[in-house]
């Protein structure tokens, strides 16, 4: 019986080179695709629903005094007695920093999944990238593209990503300043206590997070059954399994009382967490992503399933 | 012979036992090997498993079973035996063989050959000359030769279906050892006693220095002795030859293909030799039995051949009546059929053409040929039909439509017939339907009760005779004969004067009709009339002869022609082997044993000279090799399993889902029947004939004619392209025919332009026309000839002439102009006449019946079937013809386009009518239906 999951693209150590290649190569088939994907979703947008600076009207209210004259709106308060200041909606910029794990763990497709985590996580940051830079956001990537505010972020960042590979685990935040988002894009395998002493001074700081857990319907459902030799692909670790079959419901278990607690104490931080399968398609993740970020939660996620 | 020994045929082989202990270390050393999985979560997964649940090694118990295993082979393949034989042989004089190869023998020939041979073997380790003589065979040579010689006359010989002849047996013996005094004679004997059997004591005479008496198992000594055909079941005697114990032994009963029809059992009580057993089976299938076998003794004795007695009567059935497959219940065959096939072979023609069905009904030599409602039939079948009635056959007639309109002058019917029916009871009669009368002493429906509740509502009538009384088999409560009969040559004509199916009468739905048809088929001739009338011969060759085994066989080989004298009953001989003599009209069965013979053992009391008796050799050498392999390949059945399960495939198997097992075993299937080679059966003309069947086409018959030709072909056209523009009908190119040669099959319709200059069609043209009818196809003639005739409807003109001379050879039915409330006159447009270039002529349709009971409001009459004949005098394609460009070729007459658009309408309707039947009928009646549903 052929291996139900396999490791995808395995990355040799030393070869640079070689990597720059591939990651050129899976880099301008995942723009496409975040393109396409973006454009679903634009269309359902309106705006971040808050007075503030920007270009579109929001709302007549009632001139109070303090005010400056030259906000009243003279046309709407022609109308009646009373005067009226014209309020827009905000549109204030923001600067959103995203992130991809990209360590082996994540070179993962089982024959369950659509995509492997990787190519799934790439699409995703590079599709929130293009949805966010169309709406004026300044977006950034720590460690490999300062924030910057253009229509082309996404191709930018694309091609920032080409230059300099993104590397595992957690990434640098020192250039990170002010009240910015953080959104992080991975499996997030590692113990949920590693994942919060990490994640716990980012948020002191004022950071706003957003993470995005990608797995494997491979690694929630547990299809293996007989004697099966399990490798770790970060660590190189075996284990020998008599008859997988008979773990199934542990291991099950233990895997959603991980995504539990992980969701929880996110939620404490004030983050959102946004569990995702790669059997599923991308646009959902993105979806309940991007409202997150219009402030907008799009349903409740109790870090179970989708 | 003393104890149970036991030895190994190939001893060296044990010293492979010596590896068993290098087979355990191996079998130790192989875990089953694990599937490798990469896994991103495995530190969850470490979390929950429990260390090392699978040992390294395989479980202790597992090396055992494959340890057995191994030495079950190294066993086996040493080949331990029990009971190993040793030679025992005299060496005062030669070896005298006698060996029984009657048919008993045949059951366990290999056993007795074996024992012979190591008798032989014995024989030429000590040099000694072996004289051996078969006792069924031809011919009995019993010359001392040496054993190599004696060992290929050993391999020759094979059991014969035959008694033994053991009395010329030893007298061969006697004369072979021309005084020499015998080592040691064995007997093979198969253990049953010939009639006045003296063989024990003749072959003391020969005073052997050792006389051995070797027999098989005596249970296997069984026969079949007689049968009879009894009231409820068939009786079947059997003897056997060990009486010690109670024994019930199964027998079946097979048909003439070899096939097992019935079952029974014979049970013999504890020291009986002969017992009686039933098949019990249902009186139609008893029929059918050939031969009755015992089963697990197929031996010549075991099997008991029937013949010609329970022979069924071998009925032909003919039918006016186009073969409507969807109606069943209108075709007067279905009742004929029902009533008959339970006692009768039934035979039905493949064409539909009588002058080629007739001739190929007959040579397949019928006891009796039943016509349901045939008026005329072609003028060559008469001959034949009336010679095969001459010779014994049968004829049953069943009046109808057809026969009523038939001509008085008929020979086949009985009785001379007026024309018309006659008809009781309904609207515009004052009579009842009539019951019918207590049937006459002399008919054979003599003995049956009155029927009450027959009722005959239709019959037609026989011209009284001073005779016709007498002829009478039944008759109406009035007195009106109902089936009458006559007497010709050695056959006999019967004709019912009602029709085949229910509408005449309700006779054929009643049981009466089942039972008189089955006496009146009872009265034919058994064993089948040809219609040359050969006489049967006295002597039967052999037509098949059953071999040792009990099979019939069509290898005759060297048996002789049975005599068959009156008053003697025949004995199977060498010359006469059992089997079945004759021809496959008729044969008579020769059974192996005399009926009611008893099987006895061979007489041994009396015997003044010592012997030893002694069972077969293979008997009782027991090989333990079978045993051993089996139980290797057990164990290795149970090792994979246990492999399977500690591999977890049970577990992956219940995970598959059945979409993969079905896609599996659909893909195995796709593999074995990948590419199924078809025969070639293209024929030449296929081609045109798949042509034909794309598409509907209309069709007219080839007069011969030019321009009437040209008139029908553009007639045709018109009307198609109308029907394509009109309609949801779209024929092809309308199609000339050949009447002679082409299919007619195709085609709905055939249009006819009468034309009587054209050369008049052949007798095979018009007999082809006629089962094309008969085949549910429509013929519409056309005379033309409106107002050439000066408007005389007599069909006076050449045309109408030459149309009665056509017709006269067809079997049609009773015509009449389309009624008002025929579903012609509505299947596409509501017309009221019929006109083509000229109006004024009726269409001719078939009559339908007068219902009665049918409500006149009906805007539409319901018939069954569409008329098989139209006949008009207006030119249809006169009116239709358009040219290339769709203008008219002719004017009507008078020149009125209406009348144009008229008979193209007549022809769409005609055309309707054609494909869709009676079903415009039905739905003319919708909003009847509609308004009564309504409410």
């Amino acid at each position: 019986m052929a291996a139900i999951g396999q490791s995808v693209e395995p990355t040799p150590s030393g070869d640079v080179l070689h990597r720059a290649q591939q990651r050129a190569m899976l880099i301008p088939d995942c723009m496409v695709e975040a393109k396409r994907i973006a454009n679903t979703v634009i269309s359902g947008w309106h705006g971040r629903r808050k007075r503030g600076i920007g270009e579109n009207f929001w709302q007549f209210r009632p001139y109070s005094d303090g005010e400056s004259l030259s906000r009243i709106d003279w046309r709407r308060s022609a109308r009646d007695d009373h005067t009226y200041v014209r309020d827009r909606e905000w549109e204030a910029a923001h600067t959103i920093w995203l992130w991809a794990d990209l360590s082996p763990s994540m070179m993962y497709k089982s024959r369950f999944g659509i995509v492997s985590k990787e190519s799934r996580a790439l699409v995703l940051m590079l599709a929130l990238a293009e949805i966010l830079a169309r709406s004026g956001e300044r977006i950034g990537c720590p460690g490999v593209m300062e924030p910057v505010s253009a229509r082309n972020a996404a191709e930018r960042l694309a091609t920032a990503l080409m230059h300099t590979p993104l590397s595992g685990g957690l990434p640098e935040t020192q250039m990170i300043r002010g009240s910015s988002d953080l959104i992080l894009i991975g499996d997030f395998l590692d113990p949920a206590e590693t994942i919060m002493a990490r994640l716990g001074p980012l948020a002191r700081r004022g950071l706003r997070g957003h993470i995005v857990e990608i797995a494997d319907p491979a690694e929630e459902s547990f299809p293996y059954a007989g004697r099966t030799e399990f490798t770790d692909p970060e660590t190189g670790e075996k284990l020998t399994a008599g008859r997988a079959e008979i773990v199934r419901d542990d291991y099950r278990r233990a895997y959603i009382a991980r995504r539990d607690s992980l969701g929880e104490s996110l939620r404490h931080l004030g983050w959102t967490f946004t569990p995702h399968r790669t059997d599923h398609l991308a646009s959902e993740a993105l979806v309940a992503v991007h409202m997150y970020l219009s402030g907008m939660p799009a349903r409740a996620t109790h870090g179970g399933q989708l | 012979m003393t104890g149970l020994s036991f030895l190994f045929a190939n001893p060296l082989m044990l010293t492979a036992l010596v590896a068993l202990p290098a087979i355990w270390w191996l079998l130790r050393l192989t875990p089953p090997k694990p599937v490798t999985e990469v896994f991103p979560p495995l530190r969850i997964l470490a979390s929950v498993l429990k260390r090392e649940e699978t040992p390294s090694k395989s479980p202790w118990w597992l090396t055992l079973l494959r340890m057995l295993m191994a030495a079950a082979i190294i066993l086996a393949i040493a080949d331990p035996v029990f009971n190993p034989r040793n030679n025992t042989l005299s060496a005062d004089g030669p070896l005298v063989l006698l060996i029984d190869n009657s048919w008993v023998t045949a059951t366990d020939w290999e056993h007795r050959v074996e024992t012979a041979d190591a008798l032989i073997g014995d024989a030429e380790s000590r040099n000694l000359p072996v004289s051996m003589a078969f006792t069924a065979d031809r011919e009995h040579n019993a010359v001392p030769a040496s054993a190599v010689t004696a060992r290929n006359r050993l391999a020759a010989a094979s059991p014969q279906p035959l008694q033994p002849d053991r009395k010329t047996a030893v007298e061969a013996i006697t004369t072979a050892l021309d005084g020499t005094k015998p080592g040691t004679l064995a007997f093979l004997s198969d253990g049953i006693a010939a009639a006045d059997d003296p063989t024990m004591a003749a072959l003391a005479a020969l005073s052997p220095a050792s006389l051995r008496l070797i027999e098989g198992d005596g249970d296997r000594a069984l026969a079949i002795t007689n049968s009879a055909n009894e009231a409820d079941a068939m009786a079947v005697t059997a003897s056997r030859l060990e009486t010690d114990t109670a024994r019930t032994v199964p027998v079946t009963a097979y048909d003439t293909r070899g096939r097992a029809i019935a079952n029974g059992a014979i049970a013999f009580a504890a020291g009986e030799g002969t017992a009686k057993g039933t098949i019990a089976a249902p009186f139609e299938l008893r029929n059918d039995f050939a031969r009755i076998g015992i089963d697990g003794a197929a031996t010549a004795g075991g099997t008991f051949l029937l013949d010609d007695g329970f022979r069924r009567r071998r009925v032909a059935l003919l039918s006016g009546e186009a073969r409507d497959l969807s109606q069943p219940l209108l075709s007067p065959l279905y009742y004929i059929n029902r009533a008959l096939a339970p006692y009768a072979d039934l035979i039905q023609p493949d064409q539909a053409d009588l002058a080629v069905a007739i001739p190929e009904l007959l040579a397949q030599k019928p006891s009796v040929l039943i016509m349901a409602d045939i008026g005329r039939l072609p003028e060559q079948s008469y001959a034949p039909i009336t010679q095969w009635i001459e010779n014994g056959g049968t004829l049953i007639r069943f009046a109808g439509p057809r026969l009523a309109a038939a001509p008085a002058d008929d020979p086949l019917v009985p009785v001379t017939l007026r024309q018309g029916e006659r008809s009781l009871g309904g609207a515009l009669s004052w009579s009842e339907p009539q019951p019918l009368a207590d049937y006459p002493a002399l008919s054979p429906f003599a003995g049956m009760a009155r029927p009450q509740d027959i009722l005959i509502k239709r019959q037609v009538l026989a011209e009284p005779t001073a005779d016709l009384a007498e002829r009478t088999w039944a008759s109406l409560a009035d007195g009106t004969p109902l089936v009458t009969t006559k007497t010709t040559g050695a056959g006999r004509i019967v004709l019912f004067h009602v029709s085949a199916e229910a509408t005449w009468s309700n006779l054929p739905i009643s049981g009466d009709f089942v039972e008189m048809l089955r006496r009146s088929v009872q009265l034919s001739r058994g064993g089948g009339v040809a219609s040359d009338g050969k006489a049967q011969a006295e002597t039967l060759a052999p037509y098949r002869l059953l071999n040792a085994d009990g099979v019939l066989i069509s290898e005759t080989g060297k048996a002789r022609p049975l005599n068959v004298a009156a008053g003697a009953t025949p004995v199977s001989t060498v010359e006469n082997p059992p089997g079945l003599y004759g021809s496959e009209d008729g044969f008579t069965a020769l059974n192996l044993l005399p009926r009611n013979a008893e099987l006895k053992p061979i007489g041994k009391a009396g015997l003044e000279t010592a012997y030893t008796s002694e069972p077969l050799i293979g008997a009782e050498a027991l090989s333990l090799k079978p045993a051993l392999f089996t139980l290797a390949m057990v164990l290795l059945l149970i090792d994979s399993l246990v492999v399977l399960f500690m591999g977890g495939a049970f577990a992956r198997l219940r995970m598959a889902t059945a979409a993969t097992t079905i896609l599996t075993l659909a893909a195995a299937g796709l593999l074995f029947n990948a590419s199924p080679s078809l025969a070639q059966d293209a024929k030449p003309g296929d081609d045109k004939i798949l042509e034909r069947l794309d598409k509907t086409h209309l069709a007219y018959v080839v007069t011969g004619e030019a321009e009437v030709d040209r008139l029908s072909e553009r007639g045709l056209a018109g009307l198609t392209d109308f029907l394509t523009y009109r309609t949801t009908l779209e024929p092809g190119a309308p199609v000339g025919l050949d009447i002679t040669s082409d299919e007619l099959a195709f085609y709905p319709i055939i249009y006819w332009p009468v034309s009587a200059s054209a050369p008049m069609p052949s007798a095979q043209a018009v007999s082809r026309i006629d089962a094309y009818m008969r085949a549910g196809g429509t013929v519409l003639f056309d005379t033309r000839d409106q107002f050439s005739s000066l408007g005389s409807s007599g069909g006076n003109s050449p045309n109408g002439e030459r149309l009665q001379a056509i017709l006269a050879n067809l079997d049609i039915p009773p015509l009449e102009p389309v009624p008002t409330d025929n579903v012609l006159t509505k299947s596409f447009y509501l017309l009221s006449n019929f006109p083509g270039r000229y109006n004024g002529s009726p269409l001719w349709i078939e009559a339908q019946p007068e219902n009665g009971e049918e409500e006149s409001g009906r805007p539409a009459r319901s018939g069954d079937g569409v008329s098989p004949i139209m006949i008009t005098g207006n030119d249809f394609a006169g009116a239709w013809a358009i040219d290339a460009n769709g203008v008219a070729l002719l004017p009507t007459v008078p020149p009125d386009e209406t009348q144009r658009e008229h008979a193209f309408r007549a022809g769409v309707n005609i055309m309707m009518y054609m494909l869709t039947g009676n079903y415009k009928a039905d739905q003319v009646h919708i909003p009847a239906l509609l308004e009564r549903l309504g409410q």
